[in-house]
């Protein structure tokens, strides 16, 4: 399975396959950016109708979400720098960068779920009102694409682990890549819409 | 061979660029609304800019949008997408407005 000698220039004898397959992921974000594009459109009609309820600028703690941002822009960067190491056949640098990713995606996650519990406590769930119903379908449904690039991860770097960096590997860790970093764009528009515009 | 979509692939310089600027920009929004520097209506539309902006420059240097060879598919489609996602996001605001203005209307008689 392995081809440790495989090191002449970079385009690989499936560079077919692999521009296809890439493209073919591409198609699927953007039917996903149309999904968050739906959600943000109900979002912004539903914003100012909290049924009584808290608005959006007594519900967010800005710095919080301020530190989920950096962390979840880390996640891109430790990503796109583990799809250039895997082109490069940099086996070791590669896992440990996606095992970075890895990490804090869990660190956002967890903030996430913390985030999420806070609101359901002080009795702010997704049945207080039209604007909450919205903020947690739309922030909820990023958050289980998070849940999803996590296992995802998992799964592509145990045979990663096996089999090394072989052209199929990195096909699978380049749409990798490119699943964390369209999350990140697609949770710039939520910090700005949602939370920034919230609070301000 | 060595197109610059494959150049991209392997260097690490976009991603950093990508990095520091999503960085600069999102730290510059966060202090433009916790310090209250421009008035509420003009912040709104300097904090969709910076977005915009931190969106475009994240496409281009992390996900290469726009780099690829000729028949630019990648580019296309995504430019479709952003057509959709225009259509869906304004005819919405566009209706609803319309509605919650007629409403209210109705309801001061």
């Amino acid at each position: 399975m392995k081809d440790p000698t495989s090191h002449e220039s970079y385009p690989d004898p499936h560079h077919d396959t692999y521009s296809n397959t890439v493209f073919g992921f591409w198609v699927y974000l953007l039917t996903d950016f149309m999904l968050f594009g739906a959600l943000f459109a109900t979002y912004a009609v539903l914003k100012n109708n909290t049924f009584g309820g808290p608005p959006a600028k007594d519900l967010f703690h800005l710095p919080f979400v301020f530190i989920e941002t950096l962390i979840l822009l880390l996640c891109s960067f430790f990503s796109g720098l583990g799809g250039a190491s895997a082109h490069r056949k940099k086996k070791n640098r590669t896992i440990i960068l996606f095992g970075l990713t890895f990490l804090a995606g869990v660190v956002f996650m967890v903030m996430e779920f913390h985030d999420f519990n806070r609101l359901i406590d002080s009795g702010n769930s997704w049945q207080r009102s039209g604007f909450l119903s919205a903020y947690f379908t739309l922030v909820g449904t990023h958050s289980l694409h998070v849940i999803l690039g996590l296992l995802w991860i998992i799964v592509i770097l145990l045979p990663v682990f096996w089999s090394g960096l072989t052209p199929v590997n990195i096909k699978r860790l380049s749409c990798l890549r490119i699943f964390w970093q369209f999350l990140n764009v697609v949770w710039v528009f939520i910090f700005s819409i949602v939370y920034l515009m919230g609070v301000n | 061979m060595l197109d610059p979509y494959h150049d991209w692939n392997i260097s690490y310089k976009p991603v950093f660029l990508a990095f520091i600027f999503a960085l600069i920009l999102t730290i510059a929004a966060y202090f433009i609304v916790v310090e209250h520097i421009f008035t509420s209506l003009s912040n709104i539309y300097i904090i969709l800019g910076l977005g915009v902006v931190s969106a475009l420059i994240q496409l281009i240097f992390f996900l290469h949008l726009g780099i690829e060879p000729k028949p630019r598919w990648n580019l296309m489609i995504f430019l479709f997408m952003v057509l959709v996602v225009f259509v869906v996001i304004g005819g919405s605001l566009w209706i609803m407005s319309n509605l919650d203005y007629n409403l209210m209307l109705n309801m001061e008689k």
